[in-house]
């Protein structure tokens, strides 16, 4: 009895192993070959020079590549976190910032440098000062007024004019655009060319090879600071063709695409047998800027009638509620430090809720008693511009605003719209904070064509009468407010009474906030969750990604 | 025939002077900015500025069209102003394989397009010439980039038996072949259905002549009749369509490489198009000058190797 008893507990164990064994192997067993392949909506690569690269494939690219001081968490980038960076401090005048920074740093070998080299000061100090400077980099704007200086090979400092808070500051090196940490032997030795092509950086892959319009291949950098990446190769695909990707991730021969934000192409793919679809956010928020350098549109009566005429939550429901949210923010959108709330756009009367009726009394009381004629330029790019356009096009149409679109390609929208060639301009994009969003849509400095720095103020915000009371409303005093404000609770508020400013005075219309759609293989395992990541616009690819058994 | 050519050859100087024009022109005219969609809608007016100056897009228009026929007249094609990569490198990475796609697609034509447009020819009105007169209807229907999405989601959704994207491993022929079936069969099985028709009725036309009536009551064999007499004299249609259609086929490669993701001169135009690589743009432009001219001289030459009559003077 005593001998059964023992065999039977025995048993028992050795099935609890074994079944705990199989299925702890079933998580973590990985597939025999940890070659990634992700495909995007592109012809090619534009520049893999970090300091220049724009667009999402590039972006995605780079981010493999390269490292910054800081670091947005993967999946979740609200905060940031050391990355080349150990450690910071701030002088207690806010003027002079020290980084220290992490040993064991390797730049990926390049030709002249086998094993590449130990990255100290002098390499972050070439990238800061390479990053502020417009011939070389997209993002010189970002680091006007900064000085930088290697104290010794693990230590910078960075000097700054005004003071400005933690959010705003760490932001700037940040892996992201002009953060990214390049390398300075390897950019003198081949030039700037050369590193467009064959970028060279610390982070966990390596560039191995470029074919022009086809693919970016990545190796896995075993020397990288956290740790060996499980994958040993990255391959970045260029595939133009949404059904062409579709096709590809059906039959496994890529892991991840970029999909299309539409929900009927949602739900398909969540159909399909190993396929797993999770939209995630923040993407893009789109928002309707009304021209008010030109008639009728410099009218705050008719402004007011356009934003009493459009349903945010219609276009939301058009494009696919699991993919869009509405927003009240004219700047950024919620969890983004500072954006408006509905609660707080509400609770300072600034919502126009959708109301046909009163949209034509509006019309009628600025002299437009049989509404309103206008013809708007829009992208021919489908889910950021054309598809919201249209349902926007049918709200208008009840309250008596009879809008036409002129469908142009992308390349010539923002040539376009640049050229204050639009009455009202639909624009789709996400920006780093809320100081650079609000600066470059509606500071006067960036009104199109006149600005002092031309740049996205469709609405000429700052530089025109808005409520007709013939004085120029501006925020930009607010914005400067702000951007030197140390204490990040204050900022926000300002940030807010900004926003409600531009609201009340009807210069924009925000709209939706769409969500970003990378279908991927259910075996891939991005290491991190997928919440809200907008750095790269696509999942990030670390260190810890890996393919599953399956 | 060695002054016939050369005289071809000097004819094409002055039409490949007025397309390369034209198209150095036509880009120019294209509404947006190389910088601009370079750099993407977040750079700032001062970068796009930079960039322009560096592109040369701030030179004057001349000086700018010197520039390029003089670096062509040297073979050299420049370098993207996008990417900053040598246009030759690119295009001989790419032109392989849009030639082998292409060749490829007229090989099949030929190959299941003439036996077809044979039995279709001897066998009139009867269930094999129907046959072949609906698959050449719907072959000429179909555009092969539908072609192609319906070939692979029979073949390799369903079936598994073939790869989508890409064009294979350049060191593995087998990977290539393997990459390359679906594609020359999309491009093929249009050109397949041209080469019937054409064979089809260009074969009853000469099957009526008096000369192969002669033929058949002299006793000849039935199958000396139709491949001795009649198929030789009905080949010079069918060989100027393989000449007329390889040029359709080049310009349908386009669309198959973008649909299938192969590299090719087709899949480097669009993209040229998109980014507003005037460089690019105008090289890929250049080359499918030159192709079409080849072609047509080819075509011709072919002529005289088919018709003993025809003379080269």
């Amino acid at each position: 009895m005593k001998k059964r008893c023992v065999f039977g507990w025995l048993l028992v164990i050795f099935l609890t192993l074994a079944v705990g064994m199989s299925a702890f192997g079933a998580e973590e067993g990985l597939a025999d070959t940890q070659e990634l392949v992700i495909a995007f909506d592109a012809g090619d690569s534009k520049s893999l020079d970090p300091h220049r690269a724009a667009t999402t494939v590039d972006r995605s690219t780079v981010d493999m590549i390269f490292n910054g001081l800081v670091r947005y968490s993967p999946g979740n980038q609200v905060d940031v976190e050391p990355d080349i960076a150990e450690s910071w401090r701030v002088s207690e005048d806010g003027r002079v910032w020290t980084f220290n920074l992490r040993k064991g740093v390797y730049f990926h070998p390049f030709p002249g440098s086998p094993d590449g080299y130990e990255l100290t000061a002098d390499d972050v100090v070439y990238s800061l000062k390479r990053a502020a400077n417009a011939d070389h980099s997209s993002y010189a704007g970002e680091y006007t007024g900064l000085q930088f200086q290697a104290v010794n090979p693990q230590t910078v400092k960075v000097f700054i004019d005004q003071p400005i808070s933690e959010t705003l500051f760490l932001a700037k090196f940040a892996a992201y655009a002009g953060g990214f940490i390049v390398c300075k032997k390897a950019i003198e030795a081949k030039g700037d060319e050369w590193s467009a092509i064959n970028p060279v950086g610390t982070g966990p892959f390596r560039f191995e090879r470029y074919d022009p319009r086809q693919m970016t291949v990545l190796a896995a950098n075993e020397k990288y600071f956290r740790g060996k990446p499980v994958l040993e190769k990255v391959t970045v695909r260029y595939i133009p063709g949404v059904s062409s990707r579709e096709l590809g991730l059906r039959t496994g021969e890529l892991h991840i695409i970029e999909g299309q934000n539409e929900a009927m192409w949602v739900e398909k793919m969540a159909t399909f047998p190993e396929v797993a679809i999770v939209p995630f956010g923040p993407c893009e928020v789109q928002m309707l800027h009304l021209n008010m350098s030109r008639e009728p549109f410099d009218n705050l009566q008719v402004r007011k009638a356009v934003s009493y005429a459009i349903s945010r939550a219609m276009v939301a429901a058009f494009m696919g509620e699991s993919l869009a949210v509405p927003i009240y923010s004219p700047a950024m959108a919620p969890p983004a430090p500072g954006a408006l709330t509905e609660e707080e756009a509400r609770a300072a009367g600034v919502v126009y809720d959708n109301d046909a009726a009163k949209a034509k009394e509006l019309l009628k009381e600025a002299g437009f008693p049989d509404g309103l004629k206008t013809e708007v330029i829009i992208s021919e790019l489908a889910t950021s511009y054309r598809k919201p356009m249209v349902g926007i096009q049918a709200q208008l149409k009840k309250a008596g605003i009879d809008m036409a679109l002129k469908v142009v390609d992308h390349s010539s929208f923002h040539s376009l719209i640049r050229d204050n060639a639009s009455p009202m301009v639909y624009y789709a994009c996400w920006r780093p904070n809320t100081d650079v969003f609000l600066t470059r849509f509606y500071h006067s400095d960036s009104e199109v064509v006149s600005g002092k720095k031309p740049d996205t103020n469709f609405s000429h915000y700052g530089a025109v009468d808005a409520d007709g009371d013939q004085k120029i409303d501006s925020i930009d005093d607010l914005i400067v407010q702000a951007r030197l404000e140390l204490d990040s609770k204050k900022q926000n508020e300002l940030w807010k009474q900004a926003q409600i400013q531009l609201l009340k005075d009807a210069a924009v219309i925000p709209m939706i906030r769409l969500k970003y759609v990378f279908p991927m293989k259910s075996y891939v395992d991005l290491g991190h969750p997928l919440e809200f990541s907008w750095s790269t616009y696509s999942p990030q690819i670390t260190e810890k990604t890996k393919i599953l058994a399956h | 025939m060695f002054n016939y050519i050369v005289r071809r050859i000097l004819q094409a100087i002055p039409i490949l002077l007025v397309v390369l024009t034209l198209v150095f022109l036509v880009v120019r005219v294209l509404p947006g900015d190389p910088a601009v969609a370079a750099l993407g809608d977040y750079a700032s007016k001062d970068a796009v500025l930079a960039l322009q100056e560096r592109m040369g897009l701030n030179d004057p228009l001349w000086l700018q069209y010197v520039r390029f026929l003089g670096n062509l007249l040297t073979g050299d094609m420049g370098t993207s102003l996008v990417t900053g990569y040598s246009v030759g490198k690119q295009v001989v990475q790419a032109l392989p394989y849009t030639l082998t796609l292409t060749i490829s697609a007229i090989l099949f034509g030929y190959i299941f397009g003439v036996p077809l447009g044979i039995s279709a020819a001897v066998h009139r009105n009867s269930f094999i010439d129907y046959f072949n007169r609906i698959f050449s209807l719907v072959g000429l229907s179909v555009p092969a980039f539908y072609l192609g999405v319906l070939l692979m989601y029979f073949f390799s959704i369903r079936l598994r038996l073939f790869p989508v994207v890409g064009a294979g491993d350049p060191g593995d022929l087998g990977s290539l072949l393997h990459h390359l079936f679906l594609p020359a069969l999309s491009l093929g099985l249009i050109m397949t259905a041209y080469v019937t028709r054409m064979t089809r009725s260009s074969l009853l036309e000469i099957l009526r002549e008096d000369y192969i009536r002669t033929a058949k009551s002299k006793g000849l064999a039935g199958r000396v009749v139709l491949y001795k007499h009649a198929l030789r004299n009905a080949l010079i249609p069918i060989v100027t369509l393989g000449g007329l259609y390889a040029v359709v086929l080049i310009g349908s490669s386009v669309m198959v490489e973008i649909v299938f993701s192969r590299p090719g001169l087709g899949k480097m135009m669009v993209g040229a198009i998109q980014q507003r690589d005037y460089t690019t743009l105008q090289s890929v432009m250049a080359l499918y000058t030159v192709f079409v001219v080849v072609i047509n001289l080819l075509t011709d030459l072919i002529y005289g190797l088919i018709d003993p009559r025809i003379k080269y003077d």
